[in-house]
């Protein structure tokens, strides 16, 4: 109980206070710039909380997820250009609202659906995880060899629309997870004589190239050929009854809002599927549901509450599987991971007992954040929408700056500014032969741990080859490993030759 | 070069790749098995072998597709009409020219930054990045680059200590 007092106070801090808003606050910002998304920004900012204490770390990075999320509404109501992929069913009602004139409505309603979604996640999050993670303290080093073996394989799948190009980029991101000191010899490994590699590759260079980086190449690349520029029609009627959402007209949408949060937090709780698959998901059960589903795709308000509740609610409830397991459901939550393991921390169900102060402080971020994301976009709305004005001539040599620099901050090394070019480069190729950046990511993320659990189940079982076949819920794991490559090849072996 | 043909030729580099990394770079630059626990070449050649495997098995795909006749799937067989921009992928032809363009301002900014500091060496890098994405003015440019150098600057230096290579700004 002291501790949940300890944490609790700790997130109400100033310092922290502060932070979380600031994150919210930016994280909207970055999300309304059509081709910036959360886990981008989480990847920018990481390098500016290495300054920062832990809880106020991770409650700022929180706060900038959750504010990116409604975000990516903004470009995807004014523009029809989705902010971030979980916006593009926004886009579809939301657009033709504000052709409608009808487009600050559209926002907030949006907005709400955002909120109500997130704050509902939060709690179910707040509820369940401890007691799973108490019931995943069980979990040998076999059990979790299989079970980050059986995520990798999930997580292939996305990002991309082969399963091959998915597992490729999966094990690159494990092989380059692997340089470095080996931790049983505790010698070089794969480092080809740059004594930089010793150390192995940091995240934070990798993370901004493959995601910031190599996006902005591709927004430029796309600019100067096509010279498209995107101006946010006249959204702001004079009309009150265009401007603002009665309290009818919200909770006249309760049955598909709360659809949609169950959606999201059942999506956001399993690791692979991420936001977009809720918000799609949430949008095609609210239309089948609706008498007015002929009315979906034309300005209907029910389409954004539906697509919204449910990619929000995928935020707090995709880190039940980072508390629980330690494994990261999709890309934000990598980088959050990534970001605890910076400030000396191994997500995961032991958290809850070396860390529990710290827990509980997180905790309270989350409820803050979503406090302060209704505070921010109820009343930085118009502010908010100029930024799908600001000219990309501006915007992108500054970020490409930001970047260059961002990787330079975490160390004071040129070395890995190097790193982020290199990366940059990979993901521009990546993403344009198809090959999932994500699952690449996640490999790398979780390289260590994998091997680390293999060490360990090979030292304590003494190199005994049936070491697997003794543990019921490792078999499980492995069996559906191997079911979910097997399905998927003989899926499309049988469906494209 | 239609999109066959490009991921033939990617899918070769990248077994030639990882036939490399098999035959040299990982025996050569991993420590010797201690006599306990696994290997430490075990995971780096499962995770090349899998890379490996795939890309065979996408090339005789490719091969049974170009040779029986066999039609790829659509998103696969040719390149899509318009990128897409907001997924998590943009398939798409490579534009190696503009690649270029933006990589050797980058390249030559961490050269640099090294040589001649970070005041000089950035401000020359936003120019130049400016006018690689087509900016033709002279005011907008000067002014957003001032403005990013600095203020970059004072939250690097002042903001977090970090040491800023070359003369200071202030």
């Amino acid at each position: 109980m002291e501790m949940i007092v300890a944490g609790l106070l700790d997130s109400i801090s100033p310092t922290s206070l502060m932070f979380v808003f600031l994150g919210v606050a930016i994280g909207v910002l970055i999300g309304a710039i059509p081709g910036i998304n959360g886990p981008m920004a989480i990847a920018l900012f990481i390098p500016v909380t290495y300054y920062m204490s832990a809880l106020t770390a991770i409650g700022f990075l929180i706060g900038l997820n959750k504010g990116a999320f409604f975000g990516g509404a903004v470009s995807a109501v004014l523009l029809r250009t989705p902010g971030t992929p979980e916006a593009a069913a926004t886009a579809w009602d939301g657009y033709p609202l504000t052709q409608q004139g009808k487009g600050e409505k559209a926002l907030r309603m949006a907005l709400y659906s955002s909120v109500a979604g997130d704050f509902i996640s939060t709690g179910v999050l707040i509820v369940i995880a401890a007691p799973l993670a108490a019931v995943a303290l069980f979990m040998g080093p076999a059990e979790i060899f299989a079970l980050i073996s059986l995520a990798l394989t999930v997580i292939a799948g996305i990002g991309t629309s082969s399963i091959c190009r998915g597992l490729m980029a999966a094990s690159l991101g494990l092989a380059i997870g692997m340089i470095g000191t080996e931790p049983v010899t505790a010698l070089p490994r794969l480092t080809f004589d740059i004594y930089q590699l010793g150390a192995g590759v940091k995240l934070i260079p990798v993370a901004i190239g493959l995601l910031a980086f190599s996006e902005i190449l591709i927004q430029l690349e796309r600019i100067v050929l096509k010279g498209v520029s995107e101006h946010a029609p006249n959204v702001f009627s004079s009309k009150k009854e265009d401007r603002f959402l009665s309290w009818k007209e919200f909770i006249g949408n309760y049955k598909t809002l709360l659809r949609g949060t169950s959606i999201g937090i059942g999506v956001g709780a399993m690791p692979g599927l991420g936001a977009p698959v809720a918000s799609f998901m949430s949008y095609d059960q609210a239309m089948k549901r609706s008498p007015h589903r002929d009315e979906f795709g034309k300005g209907r308000l029910e389409g954004i509450g539906a697509s919204e509740s449910a990619n929000s609610a995928v935020v707090a409830a995709s880190l039940i599987p980072l508390f629980v397991l330690g494994i990261p459901g999709n890309l934000a939550v990598a980088m959050l991971m990534g970001a605890f393991m910076i400030h000396g921390m191994q997500p995961g169900p032991l958290m809850f007992q070396e860390n529990a102060q710290l827990m509980y402080g997180v905790y309270g971020s989350l409820v803050i954040a979503s406090f302060f994301l209704f505070i921010i976009g109820r009343f930085g709305l118009r502010f908010f929408c100029k930024a799908v004005e600001i000219p990309a001539s501006i915007l992108y040599p500054v970020i490409i700056f930001t970047c260059i620099m961002g990787s330079y901050l975490g160390q004071s090394s040129m070395f890995d500014v190097m790193v982020m070019l290199i990366f940059g480069v990979i993901g521009y190729f990546m993403r344009k032969f198809d090959f999932s950046y994500v699952a690449f990511l996640i490999g790398f993320i979780l390289a260590p741990e994998w091997e680390r659990a293999l060490q360990q189940v090979v030292i304590i079982s003494q190199l005994d080859t049936y070491m697997f076949f003794r543990r019921p819920v490792a078999i499980v794991l492995m069996a559906l490993t191997l079911f979910v490559i097997g399905r998927t090849f003989w899926t499309g072996v049988k469906a494209k030759v | 070069m239609t999109r066959l043909q490009r991921d033939t030729v990617a899918y070769l580099l990248i077994s030639a790749f990882c036939i490399l990394m098999l035959s040299w770079g990982i025996p050569t630059y991993t420590p010797p098995y201690p006599g306990y626990g696994a290997s430490p070449a075990l995971v780096p050649n499962v995770s090349i072998s899998v890379i490996l495997v795939m890309s065979f098995l996408v090339l005789v795909r490719n091969a049974v597709a170009k040779f029986k006749d066999k039609p790829l799937p659509p998103g696969e067989s040719e390149f899509p009409e318009d990128a897409q921009t907001t997924g998590f992928t943009q398939v798409g032809r490579v534009k190696l020219g503009h690649l270029l363009g933006f990589m050797v301002p980058c390249a030559l900014l961490v050269i640099g930054i090294e040589y001649i500091g970070y005041v000089p060496a950035a401000l020359l890098f936003m120019l130049a990045i400016q006018y690689v994405i087509g900016t033709r003015t002279f005011v907008q440019p000067v002014i957003v680059s001032f403005t990013a150098v600095a203020v970059l600057y004072v939250t690097m230096r002042y903001g977090f200590g970090v040491p800023i290579p070359g003369p200071p700004l202030f």
